[in-house]
């Protein structure tokens, strides 16, 4: 340890030494190349500015006294700078620990996604959900049931990062253990309701859309519990019509009645479902509109659905920076021709 | 990213008049000092959105709150001077059906 | 030759009475400048830490030995309110006192040995010792 610290102490001797002599800027960079190295030694700044008057005092004669006393002010000041570096490594630590925590929670929150493919054969189907952050507040669902019916929904928890990630894995759950098949969507909301009023934060809510569609029928039941309204498109008209629904939030009232609302679609037509990041898509500062919305899917509407959700999303994206403010899903159900 | 909180009393009624935003940055100071209204006991509360151009759904979520604890103390929430895109957002969230929402801008205590 | 010395904390001013003592105390077990420097800086977060929240309480600095070591010993003593969340008051990050780095972490980052000891609505006795090398 010894042996290290004198040849420390010459090596800095030799550097300040050629320093006052040449004042050169290759002395300055081997100066910088030091300091990286003491910092990754750990060597503190109050040692730096003890090092730096020892060999001051050694290499110039007569050093005067108030020029030594000065230091005891600098190191005094140093120490705090110390304490604040070591503070922000031990941070850094525990940054990474959490980011690390996070990709893993993450992954398990996408095993609860749905990830079977749709195969009824006149449905083509797409969904794009992509989380602002690590983790998601949006929910998204599909099932196809013995009989054919599809059941698809979407759900948006208010905020987002890990709270919100919380509350929609328990809208999962609370889903898992409903025997969705024999629930209208009215009945099926009307259930989630009293789970989520139950266990979220009194500052939370949750929004949500459900609906089944009756292949058969080619009817479309659903509910929406103060969700961003849909958008069902008419092939025969080559327009899009909003799916106005009215609907208390999830989680603010133990006793809430859903409204049932139903539409059949023809062949070619199709229902958009979507969440707030959607909505709250920025186009030259201003909030995008609803029509602005219809007119990014017609540019695809000749494209499947997966196609279409993927090329709608990229280009929100592209006008967006590339940065989300807010989980993005949006999903389409369409009737093949 | 800003919000003024206004708040005038007197013993049964209070008018909080927001300017500004209501959203995830502002929505802790909106309920610091909308919650302890809502505690007490058979308040009057009004709410004056009309200086108010944006709320999110953080925002959103803080009227929630104080809409729950009012219901517990027997006080009532009132909203005042809300834009049509606030309106909307009440609309279609259903709130509008819990909380009294109108156009009327002129409320005094 | 001092082997202890108390300083009483009630005001700002004993910040800078424990300070004094600590250097010097610190110089004659025979600490270098530097870490005379850290357990001064130590002392002074402690006792403006009985400053800011408990009003009035004392420092003790004083010289300790152990298994052939020499060091120094602060005892940092008070009748205050205690610390409610001791965990939360030793994370990086937290802190009241401001500026970054400060704080009891700071402190056991300063010293060698750190220990706390608070009672709810009684007191709160914190100790740091640092071993001469």
């Amino acid at each position: 340890m010894e042996k290290t610290k004198l040849s420390l102490y010459q090596y800095y001797r030799e550097m300040l030494k050629n320093y006052i002599k040449d004042k050169s800027e290759l002395t300055l960079y081997s100066a910088q190349q030091f300091s990286k190295e003491m910092i990754e030694k750990d060597m503190s700044p109050e040692e730096m500015v003890s090092l730096h008057l020892s060999v001051l005092k050694e290499l110039i004669k007569d050093l005067p006294q108030e020029v030594i006393d000065s230091y005891d002010l600098l190191l005094e000041i140093m120490i705090g700078y110390g304490l604040a570096h070591r503070e922000h490594l031990s941070l850094r630590d525990r940054q990474r620990q959490l980011d690390s925590e996070l990709t893993v929670a993450a992954r398990m929150q996408k095993s609860l996604l749905p990830s079977k493919p749709i195969t009824v054969d006149e449905l083509d189907f797409g969904i794009v959900s992509v989380p602002a952050g690590k983790m998601s507040g949006d929910y998204y669902h599909y099932m196809e049931d013995d009989n054919g019916n599809i059941g698809v929904a979407v759900a948006d928890v208010i905020g987002k990062g890990v709270p919100a990630a919380m509350s929609m894995s328990m809208i999962k759950y609370a889903m898992d253990s409903l025997p969705e098949q024999r629930l209208q969507p009215a009945g099926l909301l009307e259930n989630l309701n009293r789970v989520v009023e139950r266990n979220i934060d009194s500052d939370m809510f949750i929004t949500m859309v459900y609906g089944t569609y009756d292949p058969k029928l080619h009817h479309f039941y659903y509910s929406s519990a103060g969700h961003e309204p849909g958008f069902v498109y008419r092939a025969s008209q080559n327009k899009f019509e909003n799916m106005d629904t009215k609907g208390l939030v999830l989680g603010v009232s133990s006793k809430v009645n859903y409204k049932e609302y139903v539409l059949e679609l023809n062949p070619g037509d199709f229902i958009v479902l979507l969440s707030d990041g959607v909505t709250e898509s920025r186009i030259d500062g201003e909030f995008i509109e609803r029509y602005q919305i219809t007119q990014l899917i017609k540019k695809y509407i000749h494209l499947p659905a997966q196609a279409m959700v993927e090329q709608v999303y990229r280009e929100l994206e592209k006008i967006q920076d590339f940065k989300l403010k807010d989980d993005f899903t949006l999903l389409i159900l369409r009737r093949n021709v | 990213m800003n919000l003024q909180v206004d708040v005038q009393g007197n013993g049964k009624k209070s008018v909080v008049k927001l300017s500004g935003e209501v959203d995830v940055y502002t929505a802790s100071v909106l309920k610091e000092k909308l919650n302890p209204i809502a505690q007490e006991a058979e308040q009057l509360i009004i709410i004056d959105l009309s200086d108010v151009h944006y709320i999110d759904s953080t925002g959103l979520g803080i009227f929630i709150g104080a809409l729950k604890t009012a219901d517990k103390s027997n006080s009532s929430l009132k909203i005042i001077g809300a834009n049509s895109r606030v309106k909307r957002l009440f609309e279609i969230t259903g709130l509008n059906e819990v909380i009294d929402i109108n156009e009327d801008q002129r409320e005094e205590v | 030759m001092q082997v202890q010395t108390h300083v009483d904390i009630n005001s700002e001013w004993g910040i800078v009475a424990a300070r004094q003592a600590g250097r010097k105390l610190a110089r004659e077990v025979g600490f270098g400048s530097v870490d005379q420097a850290r357990i001064t800086t130590a002392i002074s977060e402690l006792a403006r830490n009985i400053y800011l929240y408990a009003k009035k309480g004392q420092i003790h600095i004083e010289e300790v030995h152990r298994s052939g070591k020499k060091g120094v010993k602060i005892a940092a003593i008070d009748n205050g309110p205690g610390i409610k969340d001791i965990r939360k008051v030793m994370e990086d990050g937290y802190t009241t006192s401001g500026g970054l780095g400060a704080g009891l972490p700071g402190v056991k980052r300063l010293m060698d040995e750190f220990a706390i000891d608070s009672v709810l609505n009684e007191g709160t006795t914190i100790t740091a010792i640092k071993w001469l090398r």
